[in-house]
């Protein structure tokens, strides 16, 4: 019963992680006045939402190897190799939503689309969600590493999915605020 | 120390970039249907969540098989059983899950009135049809990625999950918006 078992370990997560989409879609749902008023928004949540899943999952990998390495566990979690991962991930988020700024800005203004977002606007939106949602989802996994190795478990199993369903939550939400606040401030 | 910043950034950045890049596309892609997803929020609600189960069922199918391959019980070969196997279950989870979710999207639509013009069964049809296109997609080149990475020395875990996910968002897009004109929805 090989294939049993397996249903049984992966079906109840994907619905899972599927119902933690379903809060980033009704977000994304309720925001359909942002998307008239601010052109281009819709073009970088995609982007910022895989930018995201990426460099947070690659950090919670990162970090899952480091216990089974033996450099950081429970009572030696704030070293030197967790700051530089920190600051690695927030380097590169930094990096990568100055990207997707100018690039959505860049094929947004090229045929066939010719909409003419204001680039100014758009890449603030794009770096005040990116860095927000970064600081926010690596506090997250630092919290979940913690409590997964007070209670002994192997980070492998559980940091993916949790990132993968409360990041798509929190970078929705981080999109939302920063286009509202953009809105209002520029 | 193992870890610093720069090789995060460094290793990091090429292929985040490239992401990003096909990620922009299935932008544009909702850009150019903007209008038409704003007259009918529910599919914008569903979007994020048939791109979440493709990804998903798309890179544990990638770990299995890389794990198979590690450890020599999948072998590299397109009639390999236990990949077939592997194939066989993750459609059939993808299946369920699509059915599960669109029922859960449609009463949550009609709950917060965004429900128009669309039956739940017409919905139901239209998200577990994009979905079995976007899993048999995906399941390829879970597949597909896996067996060719390993070919060449690749370690299948680093390489499978980005690709899988990449692809999967701009397809689940693509797919949705042509089971949406075959049906013949207002988009």
């Amino acid at each position: 019963m090989y294939a049993k078992e397996m249903v049984k370990q992966s079906l109840p997560l994907i619905v899972f992680c599927g119902l933690g989409a379903i809060v980033a879609g009704s977000t994304l749902g309720v925001m359909t006045d942002l998307l008239e008023e601010i052109p281009g928004l819709i073009v970088v949540i995609p982007a910022i939402i895989a930018m995201r899943g990426n460099i947070s999952t690659a950090f919670g990998s990162r970090l899952g190897s480091a216990y089974h390495l033996g450099i950081i566990d429970a009572e030696n979690l704030w070293n030197e190799e967790l700051k530089q991962n920190i600051i690695g991930s927030l380097i590169l988020s930094f990096l990568v939503a100055i990207i997707i700024g100018i690039l959505a800005y860049i094929t947004s203004i090229l045929p066939p689309i010719n909409v003419y977002p204001n680039p100014v606007k758009l890449i603030s939106i794009v770096l005040i969600a990116g860095v927000l949602s970064g600081i926010i989802l690596t506090l997250m996994t630092i919290v979940i590493i913690y409590l997964v190795f007070k209670r002994g478990y192997d980070p492998d199993n559980i940091t993916g999915p949790a990132l993968a369903t409360f990041g798509d939550i929190v970078t929705m939400l981080c999109i939302f605020g920063s286009a509202i606040l953009v809105e209002v401030v520029l | 120390m193992i870890y610093s910043w720069k090789k995060i950034v460094k290793y990091g950045l090429p292929l985040l970039t490239f992401t990003i890049l096909i990620e922009i596309f299935a932008g544009q892609i909702l850009q150019g249907k903007q209008d038409a997803l704003i007259k009918l929020p529910i599919f914008l609600i569903s979007i994020p969540v048939i791109n979440s189960v493709g990804g998903n069922i798309g890179s544990v199918l990638g770990a299995r098989l890389a794990s198979g391959l590690h450890v020599g019980y999948i072998s590299l070969s397109m009639k390999d059983k236990e990949m077939h196997d592997n194939l066989f279950i993750s459609l059939l989870i993808g299946f369920i899950t699509y059915l599960i979710l669109a029922i859960v999207i449609y009463f949550i639509a009609v709950f917060g009135n965004l429900v128009e013009d669309i039956a739940l069964i017409e919905f139901i049809a239209i998200i577990v049809f994009t979905g079995a296109l976007l899993i048999s997609t995906v399941a390829l080149v879970s597949i597909f990625t896996a067996f060719l990475s390993f070919k060449r020395g690749l370690d299948p875990d680093d390489i499978v999950a980005p690709v899988v996910t990449t692809v999967g968002d701009v397809m689940g897009i693509v797919f949705l918006f042509v089971i949406l004109g075959l049906i013949g929805v207002g988009i």
